[in-house]
Order: C-alpha cells, then sequence, then structure tokens
C-alpha cells in the first residue's frame, strides 16, 4: 500500500502534502476560509455540520492535490474514515432542537448529521464514487490501527484505491483531520 | 471463489423472541411483536414500535448484573444477544484474547444521555453517563461482560452498520488478520431517533407494510444480533458445529442523497451483484431476497427497482421482515442476517406480515408462508449517507 | 402581503442557510425546488417546520409542500390564509 496524498487540517493549520497552506482564520471559520479560497461553488457545503465540512474540505484538497478531476461515476475508490466522537457535535446541535417542551421542533436537517457516515456520502456524492464507504469509531488516531483495517478493505478486488484516515470533530472549534490517498 | 467464511454461532434478541428459538417460532407463527410503546418513556404514543419485552432491569437481573451498575440498553441487549452466539460457537472466556469484536450501533448511550442530558449541564448527579454516550463505548461496555476480546471496534453506518461490521470481520478473516471475529451490531429506541424520524415524515402511525400500494412509512424497533465468524482451519481445527456460510458480501454507494434512494436503485443494485460475483453464485440460484423494506414509500420503490435490475423476469422470492420487528436501524443487519440463517436451517420463507395491495413499480413479496428447501440468501442492509450493503448466505453442505 | 414575504425570505435564508443570498436575490415566482434555488427533500422537511415553528401550521402529509412550496409567493398566499401566530 502506498499513500499518495495527504492532507492535515486542525483548527489552526492546514498542511497539504507536508506543505503549509496561508490561512488567517481559525476553527470553523478556518473551514469557510478554505471553502472559499480553494473550493467555491458547491452551495451545499454551508447545511453541512462541522464534521461534514471538514471531511467535505479535507477531501477536495485531497484530490485537488491529485489533479485532473473529472467527476466522472467510479466504483474503483473507497471512503473509508474513522474518529472517537462519531457525530457528537450534531447530536448536541440537534438536541437543542428537542431539549425544550415548549419550543420542540425537532430539526430534519439537523438529525440528518447525527449520522457520522454522512460524511462519506457526502463526499461520494460530490465525486460520483459507487465504491465501498465505511465509517468507523475507534478509540484514539491510531494510524497502524487505521491502516490495517484499510489494508483489509482492499479485499474487494474493485477497490483500487481509498481516502482514508482521521475525521474527528467535538465541537465546532474543536476538530481534526489527517486523512490521504492510498493506492493498493 | 474464495476460501468460505463459516458462522458458527449466532445470537438475536428482538421484539419478536429473546434467542434463536424464540424468534424462529414467532417468525414461522407469523406473530408480529410491533405494538405501542410501553418501555421508552414518552409522548409519542401514537406510532407503533418494536421493543424488546424487557425492562433495562429485567434484562440486568438476567446476565446477572447489579442494579447500580451504569449500563445503556444498547449495551443490554447486546450482551443477551452476544451471550447466546458465544454458547452456541462453544467460545469460552480463555478464548477471547485471540478474538476480534465489531459492533455496529449509531446511537450508542443516547439512551441514558437523553435522560439526563440538562442534568449534566446542571450538575454532576449523572455525570458518570457521559462515559457511555460514545458509540465506542457502547460496544466495549458488551464486549467486558464476557471478558477481553483482541480488539473491539464500532462501525457506524446508520442502517446498514451490522452489515458493515459482518463484512469488516470477514474481510479481517480472509485476509488472515483473524481466525474469529465476532460481528453485528444492537440499537436501543430512542427519543432522540424517534423524533429524528419523525421531523423526516417516515413514521408511519399504522403497522408498516412494505412492498404494499398503501405503505406510508416505516416503524421503529430495537433489538440486537452477533454472529461468530470463523475460518475454515480454526471452525475445523475445533470441530464445531457450521451454522452457515457467508459467501459473499458487497457494499456500494448510491452517491445520490443524504437521506433519499435513488430512484433506480443504483447503491443496491452494485451491493447485491458484487456479493453474488464474490461468491461465484449466479441471480437463478438465489432462492430467497431478505429485503431492506423499511416500508417507506422511497425505499420500496428503489429497492424493488434494483432487484428488477438484477434478476430481469427472475427475480427470487423477497420478502421485509420488519413487520415483525419494526425497523432495528442500526442492528438490523445482523437480526435479518440470523433470521436469513433460521430460514436456511429450517426450509421456509419468511411471510411479509401486512401486505395486501401490489405497488406501482414495485415486487409482489412473499405473503404467504411457504415451506422450501433454501441454498442461498441475499439479505440487504442499506443507511442513510448512501450506504449500502447486501450479504449471501449460503447453507453449509458437508463435503 | 410584500412584508410578509420579505420576512419570509429572509427566514428561509436564515434557515436552510442559504450563504450568500439576500432577499433580494429570491424572486418570489421563482421556484424553490429543482432549477430555481435548488433545494432538496430535507430543505423541504426544513420549510414544514419553519412554517409550524414561526406561523403555527401544521402540515402532516410531505407531499402537501410540493404546491404550497412552489415559490415563496405561493407559500406567503398560503401562510396568510392558515397562520395561527
Amino acid at each position: 500500500m502506498m499513500i499518495l496524498h495527504r492532507v492535515y487540517i486542525s483548527p489552526d493549520k492546514v498542511i497539504v502534502n507536508g506543505k503549509a497552506l496561508e490561512l488567517t482564520e481559525k476553527g470553523s471559520a478556518l473551514l469557510t476560509q478554505i471553502y472559499r479560497s480553494h473550493i467555491g461553488n458547491y452551495p451545499k457545503f454551508f447545511k453541512m455540520d462541522t464534521l461534514c465540512k471538514l471531511g467535505f474540505v479535507a477531501s477536495e484538497l485531497l484530490l485537488n492535490a491529485e489533479g485532473n478531476r473529472n467527476f466522472e461515476p467510479r466504483e474503483d475508490r473507497a471512503v473509508i474514515l474513522f474518529n472517537r466522537s462519531a457525530s457528537l457535535q450534531a447530536d448536541t446541535n440537534y438536541q437543542s432542537t428537542i431539549q425544550d417542551s415548549e419550543n420542540f421542533f425537532p430539526s430534519p436537517a439537523a438529525f440528518v448529521y447525527t449520522l457520522p457516515n454522512i460524511v462519506t456520502g457526502e463526499i461520494a456524492i460530490r465525486n460520483k464514487y459507487f465504491g465501498e464507504t465505511s465509517f468507523i469509531v475507534i478509540e484514539e488516531n491510531d494510524e497502524k490501527l487505521i491502516e490495517q483495517n484499510l489494508s483489509v478493505a482492499f479485499q474487494d478486488t474493485d477497490t483500487k484505491s481509498i481516502i482514508g484516515g482521521w475525521l474527528d470533530c467535538t465541537d465546532e472549534e474543536n476538530f481534526e483531520a489527517n486523512i490521504f490517498l492510498m493506492e493498493k | 471463489m474464495t476460501a468460505p467464511i463459516y458462522i458458527t454461532g449466532c445470537g438475536v434478541v428482538s421484539a419478536i423472541g429473546l434467542n434463536q428459538k424464540e424468534s424462529l417460532e414467532t417468525l414461522m407463527g407469523e406473530h408480529s411483536g410491533v405494538g405501542q410503546l410501553t418501555y421508552l418513556k414518552t409522548e409519542h404514543k401514537e406510532f407503533p414500535v418494536g421493543e424488546v419485552k424487557l425492562s433495562d432491569a429485567e434484562m440486568r437481573n438476567r446476565l446477572g448484573i447489579s442494579d447500580n451498575a451504569i449500563t445503556t440498553r444498547t449495551a443490554l441487549m447486546g450482551m443477551l444477544a452476544l451471550d447466546e452466539a458465544l454458547k452456541q460457537a462453544e467460545i469460552t472466556p480463555e478464548m477471547l484474547p485471540e478474538i476480534g469484536f465489531i459492533s455496529g450501533t449509531t446511537v450508542g448511550g443516547m439512551d441514558m444521555s437523553e435522560q439526563f442530558y440538562l442534568d449534566y449541564i446542571n450538575n454532576d448527579a449523572h455525570k458518570e453517563y457521559i462515559s457511555v454516550h460514545d458509540c465506542g463505548n457502547c460496544s466495549e461496555m458488551t464486549a467486558k461482560h464476557f471478558g477481553d476480546f483482541a480488539f473491539v471496534t464500532t462501525l457506524s453506518t446508520a442502517c446498514s452498520s451490522a452489515a458493515n461490521a459482518i463484512i469488516l470481520g470477514a474481510n479481517m478473516i480472509r485476509c488472515g488478520e483473524a481466525e474469529i471475529v465476532i460481528v453485528g451490531g444492537s440499537e436501543c429506541i430512542t427519543k432522540f431517533h424517534l423524533n429524528g424520524f419523525n421531523s423526516l415524515m417516515i413514521l408511519d402511525t399504522k403497522p408498516c407494510r412494505p412492498f404494499d400500494a398503501t405503505r406510508n412509512g416505516l416503524n421503529l424497533g430495537e433489538g440486537a444480533a452477533y454472529l461468530v465468524l470463523e475460518s475454515e482451519k480454526s471452525a475445523k481445527k475445533r470441530n464445531v458445529k457450521i451454522q452457515a456460510v457467508l459467501s459473499g458480501y458487497g457494499n456500494a454507494c448510491d452517491a445520490f442523497h443524504q437521506t433519499a434512494s435513488s430512484p433506480d436503485g443504483e447503491g443496491a443494485y452494485r451491493a447485491m451483484k458484487e456479493a453474488l460475483e464474490i461468491a461465484g453464485v449466479k441471480t437463478t440460484e438465489v432462492d430467497y431476497i431478505n429485503a431492506h423494506g423499511t416500508g417507506t414509500p422511497n425505499n420500496d420503490v428503489s429497492e424493488s427497482q434494483a432487484m428488477m435490475r438484477l434478476f430481469g423476469n427472475n427475480i427470487p422470492p423477497a420478502s421485509s421482515t420488519k413487520p415483525f420487528t419494526g425497523h432495528t436501524t442500526s442492528a438490523s443487519g445482523s437480526i435479518e442476517a440470523v433470521f436469513c440463517i433460521l430460514a436456511l436451517q429450517n426450509g421456509f420463507l419468511p411471510v411479509n406480515l401486512n401486505y395486501s395491495q401490489a405497488m406501482d413499480d414495485g415486487i409482489i413479496p412473499v405473503h404467504q408462508s411457504t415451506k422450501k428447501d433454501l441454498k442461498h440468501i441475499l439479505c440487504n442492509a442499506f443507511g442513510f449517507g448512501g450506504n449500502d450493503s447486501s450479504l449471501l448466505l449460503s447453507k453449509f453442505e458437508q463435503k | 402581503m410584500d412584508e410578509l414575504i420579505y420576512k419570509l425570505k429572509q427566514e428561509i435564508i436564515e434557515a436552510l442557510n442559504l450563504e450568500d443570498m439576500t432577499p433580494e436575490d429570491i424572486d418570489e415566482n421563482a421556484s424553490l425546488f429543482g432549477e430555481g434555488l435548488g433545494l432538496d427533500s430535507i430543505d423541504a422537511l426544513e420549510l414544514i417546520v419553519l412554517m409550524e415553528k414561526n406561523y403555527g401550521i401544521k402540515l402532516q402529509d410531505p407531499n402537501q409542500g410540493k404546491e404550497i412550496f412552489k415559490s415563496v409567493k405561493v407559500m406567503a398566499e398560503f401562510i396568510q390564509q392558515n397562520r395561527t401566530k
């Protein structure tokens, strides 16, 4: 297995293939800044929860680094992400819409994101990936364990490459992405 | 065709029974476990649900857990199912450090979190429950009750979680990373997702009617099921009885919408196709399909289209068992896989309860009790996020 | 009526996170879904919540939305006739 490209995002740092991007914002504002300066033209971004925003911009930077984006349907690329906090930030956000019986309006848009794997689906929709998608919750960002889990995904002979790695978010200002594009 | 993966033990808990024996009797007797809400405290009494017919205290009592212990309903149901699976596969506590545990869940410890959420903010009275909120913690708690496993992993891909736990475990065995992996899922009903599904306007106030013209949504259910997956080498060495074979599986993305399924069932079609390809089984050899069949207008059209595309004019008998159990969300993939194994072993087609009228553009499900010798069964589980998975379960035949 | 339409536009922008849009950008006669604002089924459900929360109108059947959400103007007319708050 070989890692071709890697993207790291924390609330105050963005690194693509070892090179830091020069951005000024911090926290969730940083994600919006990445969107505006490097992506754009995908207004659905603003509807996403923080985990999805993080996964979306990280995967965009990763795929821009790969280059030659054509958005043609493909099934040879899997999206398999890992974290510790599942959908905690979205859970809290949705819970606030059902907490008060006097002001009880469960939000469908907020509920949807209480599923951590929505982010793998969003990446697949954006890039028309019809291959495997999965989301796995583990104790900590253990790259050895992650690679072990990804290596077994290549058992599926259709799968030639994987967008994989760590994608965690506890609230709007605390998150970490360390994702990579890997080939068999 | 690759080396077979054997299933040497199963355990299942749902609205239609606390073990395989009870589940089999209820499936064959055609009694639904869906009814009025009893155990969950909510004002939403208008929605029928498939609850496991035990309180948390009764579950703790059965498991020999003290009433002061911190538990969640998801973990308790998981323990009941895991206990049955371990016993059937003749796995003793000394063996656990060599065995992996992969469990699918999405709601995790939300049942306790939502009860004590205000307390978290206002005082420390129930702060110990914060630590059990995580999905990962529910799997750990379930596993710990029996001992120390080699590893514990949580799969969280919405309603296909348990099916994907099964797929991950099977791939690990195929790679030689493990000889035995216990896989499945557990999920209890919570107000959290009852209100969420209600906000998506996909809950029916009447018993659900998958593949029926009048279908109008799903009923939520709860439960847990685990399967013991084992390599041929290990099963032979232990001389343990083989219950069934996991001969194929597929995981594909619908890549269409966060919650809605594509009109042509692209993801479902690809997942079923891949499961058959891995196994080297032809479409004409499939004897039964246990459909995802939630009873929502959208799912049942999409899944029907996928079946029509794959099987043409020869669609095998198919049914949804969700009218028996309700939609057990993250656990549905493993609960229904166990039902399929029971069908293989006992030679019958589970009935699609509550069916009366053919839908447009859809399949006609099995609606009369039928005895049939079965060899290969496809079992579908689809999740939000377009995460579609299908398992091919086959009868074990001594060579 | 114009006042309600303007207020509704503001509420829609906020509820659906239509970043970078102002009420002036929304044509009150244009379709909210498909070609128009490009909203999807989750947005439709969110608009149903908006009507209940802000105007006390409870829709039971999501299919009713198809007619009501044809445009901001149609939606405003429906609210005018059916509002309880």
